[in-house]
């Protein structure tokens, strides 16, 4: 019994930690989204990009994931903007379609990128200071999982705080909640979007860094970030940023409570299942407009 | 006079395609010619959904996956002929569109693009780890000796083809008569405005979850031809989300709600995509797909409209000048 | 007078927010009644509620004899009980013919007789000329005229008219009225939510004043002129100011 609940907590602190990665990965999809209107397919290539510049840093340069992370942030928020430049922009005010495939163009794109210039071979980042395991009573919490987690909430925070208190942060709400409205106010959408994308990019790109402690890092890693961060966003509501963080957690619990119940293998597909069924209650997520 | 010229038309391009193959005698050529009638099949298909009810679906490769795996599945075990197993198939993949398309009816837009997508994930992933299926080995039919009944054909690539051609015909006769059809008019309103629709006593959610059943069950048998074309599948190859962008894809650069348009993209997208991966491919490292990204981005900033915009913008005016013709007469 | 559409105590609520408040009438066959009131009444709600748009909180609706407050929003229009819409929702991509047709094919399936049924109401409501058009390039005036028109190709009992004439300039609400006179003399029972009241009064055999949510008045257009609760609610705060 004592057993059964210690593997019980240790389940939910894993979830929770894994959550708030994912939450932040379904942030920066939901600023985007909410602002522009576009799925971006692209989102888990960020995050690869993210991962392989971690990697580069460590293994060039000798810098620790931990320590390049303000740079690998800044190169990412570079790159947001510019592809929003050179590319969102310009399908802005196309057809839907147009909107949502340009960001799969894109993420083949990058994925095949990263084959032609660092090949498709796993690489993993060897022994980064945030490496191994501390036991606390019993439970056992995996240091890299756990820098990732507070890493995620610290980013995640200044990111929210950057959208609800900052002059920038709230026009960008504003043009989410209502873009003719913000338009006929005077705020400059142009500007806006790219920073929401660079930002949006940002966090997923941070996310992806910390992730590169203790994943693997390939051109390919991203298309399954991706896809579970459309489900945590669909979930939470699309452009909900409060809801995409609640919905990273239940995400991240559910992926390591549905691994347990049922075979680990199948743990995204409950993941999928539990976003179906909360569409079905409430088809706009939980935290929809 | 309208009808005769089209009779005439219609004719030649069956004339065309008969003859095709013929003078595109390589392998390869007819290898790109049938996974162009596939990709134009499943163009098609997602037209239903998308190009009438605006239903913009990113899960077709759970319907494609499961027409596959089923008749494939039947051949193996119990040794069912592949025309048997489309039907099964079919009707399955029907099952899977009404679980499916009941509780995403309400969905609009990108809830309900993203519901798809994370309905054919979810399969995917429950197929990759069933055994039974193969898992993620997955599944190749036995070799039989060449017959049209278990439909396998070793000699030549050429009775793929012109079975491929006949049920593309018969599918675009289908979305003809669609078109023409009180569905097809009733699909399109509900694409406009959900409540105005329903305000003419259009059941709005029945008429979704048709479309997402006739839409499957196209697919379903597409996968099926696809499976005993390629005699192997694997969830990577037909259920991937790849293959169901790829299906919106080609739909879109041929034009979204045209009855040739996915004819055009896949025609379109397929042929560039072999050719690059048969020219840049053997370069290895990603190349050919590199230039294929980049192609779709390059469409969808200059040309989002399609393909397809491009001809009848040149002929804009030809048919138009046919018409107060005859009325002169 | 026969009855064809008894409303009792309906009420719509929206969390805290009560928008219809125990609303209770009948209309009469032949008959055309308006809604009236200031802009947040609860006009639209009503009218919602009445076609099944939104669940009524509690109360009944009897439309031909049954209950149909439960029922859904297509299930309603097929018994007869169509309506417009305030914000117009041409079907944009659409001809003008093929909106009607869409209306035309409630009761057939066949799309040939929609058509010529569409082609009836086309001219009976002078679009004919604009069949071809397509939804989005018509004016607000046409848009709202095909509005009516597709509900008509529907061959509706009782037709709900959203705010028909809001928005129009004065030509073009004489010839809404035009049209609505055509529509009473073709025996079709009219229920009218209107803001713009001057234009309506003429023509209604009575009025409903709606008034915060609340049923604050109803009689003949003359005794509601001069109601006094109905100039305070409405017509003070519209002539006063």
């Amino acid at each position: 019994m004592e057993q059964l609940g210690k593997l019980l907590i240790q389940m939910i602190i894993s979830g929770v930690m894994m959550g708030f990665v994912f939450s932040l990965i379904a942030m920066g999809l939901t600023i985007i989204w909410g602002v522009m209107n576009i799925i971006n397919f692209a989102h888990g290539e960020f995050l690869m990009i993210g991962m392989f510049f971690s990697f580069f840093f460590f293994k060039y340069v000798s810098i620790d994931p931990l320590f390049s992370l303000p740079m690998v942030a800044v190169l990412l928020f570079i790159i947001g903007f510019i592809t929003y430049h050179l590319l969102i922009k310009k399908v802005l005010q196309g057809p839907v379609l147009a909107q949502l495939v340009v960001t799969f163009g894109l993420s083949i794109f990058l994925v095949n990128l990263a084959v032609f210039l660092w090949s498709a071979d796993y690489r993993m980042i060897e022994n980064p200071i945030a490496s191994g395991k501390i036991s606390l009573a019993g439970i056992a919490v995996s240091i890299p999982e756990l820098v990732a987690s507070i890493g995620s909430m610290i980013i995640g925070a200044a990111v929210y705080w950057f959208i609800k208190r900052t002059k920038t942060g709230m026009a960008i709400q504003a043009i989410s909640m209502d873009k003719d409205a913000a338009a006929i106010m005077g705020i400059n959408t142009d500007r806006l979007n790219a920073v929401s994308f660079a930002v949006g990019v940002m966090c997923v790109g941070v996310a992806g860094a910390l992730l590169s402690n203790f994943y693997y890092v390939f051109p390919e890693v991203g298309s399954f970030f991706g896809v579970i961060a459309f489900a945590t966003v669909a979930l939470g509501g699309f452009g909900s940023i409060e809801g995409a963080m609640i919905a990273g957690v239940i995400v991240g619990l559910a992926e390591i409570v549905g691994g347990f119940l049922l075979a680990p293998a199948y743990k995204y597909a409950i993941v999928f299942a539990i976003y179906l069924a909360v569409v079905l209650i409430k088809p706009t997520g939980l935290k929809g407009w | 006079m309208n009808i005769k010229t089209r009779h005439i038309w219609l004719i030649l391009l069956a004339l065309f395609a008969i003859v095709l193959p013929l003078i595109l005698d390589s392998p390869f050529a007819r290898h790109v010619l049938i996974v162009i009638l596939l990709y134009s099949i499943l163009g098609e298909a997602w037209s239903i959904l998308g190009g009438y009810a605006g239903l913009l679906s990113f899960g077709q490769a759970a319907f494609f996956g499961i027409g596959a795996y089923t008749s494939t599945f039947l051949l193996i075990n119990w040794g069912v002929s592949p025309w048997i197993g489309m039907i099964v198939g079919g009707f399955l993949a029907v099952l899977a569109a009404i679980c499916l398309a009941y509780p995403c009816s309400k969905l609009q837009g990108h809830y309900f693009a993203i519901a798809t997508l994370a309905f054919a994930e979810g399969l995917r992933i429950i197929f990759l780890n069933w055994n039974a299926v193969g898992g993620a080995r997955g599944l190749d039919p036995p070799i039989l000796p060449t017959s049209l009944w278990y439909l396998e054909f070793h000699e030549s690539k050429l009775p793929y083809y012109y079975l491929l051609v006949l049920f593309l015909a018969v599918v675009m006769l289908a979305m003809w008569k669609l078109n023409s059809s009180r569905l097809g008019y009733y699909l399109r309103a509900l694409r406009e405005s959900n409540n105005a629709a329903e305000s003419l006593g259009v059941n709005t959610k029945n008429c979704k979850v048709i479309a997402t059943c006739i839409s499957a069950f196209i697919t379903a048998i597409a996968g099926t031809f696809y499976a005993q074309y390629v005699l192997y599948i694997d969830p990577a190859s037909v259920m991937q989300l790849k293959l169901s962008i790829e299906i919106v894809l080609v739909t879109m650069f041929g034009g979204v709600g045209t009855m040739f348009g996915p004819l055009i993209g896949a025609s379109f997208l397929t042929s560039i995509s072999e050719i690059f991966r048969v020219v840049l491919g053997g370069a290895g490292r990603g190349m050919d797909l590199m230039i294929y990204g980049l192609l779709i981005m390059l469409i969808s900033t200059l040309k989002p409209d399609g393909v397809w915009g491009l001809v009848t913008e040149r002929l804009g005016r030809r048919p138009g000048k046919e018409k107060a013709k005859t009325s002169g007469e | 007078m026969q009855s064809i559409l008894q409303v009792s105590g309906l009420t719509k609520k929206f969390g805290g927010l009560t928008a219809n408040d125990d609303i209770t009438f009948e209309v009469n066959r032949g008959e055309i009644v308006s809604i009236i009131g200031p802009n947040g009444a609860g006009k639209t709600t009503f009218f919602n509620c009445l076609t099944g748009f939104q669940r009524i909180t509690s109360g009944s609706v009897i439309f031909e004899g049954r209950r149909i407050d439960q029922l859904s929003a297509p299930a309603i229009a097929k018994l007869g009980l169509v309506r417009t819409f305030q914000i117009v929702q041409t079907f944009a991509g659409m001809s003008v013919a093929e909106n009607v047709i869409i209306g035309a094919l409630m009761h057939t399936r066949n799309v040939e007789a929609a058509r010529k049924r569409a082609a009836d109401v086309l001219a009976f409501t002078g679009l004919s000329s604009k069949k071809d058009v397509l939804g989005k390039n018509l004016t607000i005036a046409d848009k709202k005229r095909l509005e009516i028109a597709r509900a008509l190709a529907s061959d509706p009992k009782l037709l709900l008219l959203d705010e028909c004439v809001a928005g129009l300039n004065p030509n073009e609400v004489k010839e809404a009225v035009e049209l609505l006179k055509r529509i009473i003399g073709a025996g079709i029972t009219l229920l009218i939510v209107e803001h713009v009241m001057e234009v309506i009064m003429p023509i209604s055999s009575r009025v409903v004043v709606l008034d915060s949510g609340k049923k604050i008045a109803e009689g003949r257009p003359q005794e509601i002129a001069a109601d006094e609760r109905v100039i305070k609610a409405y017509l003070g705060d519209r002539y006063d100011a």
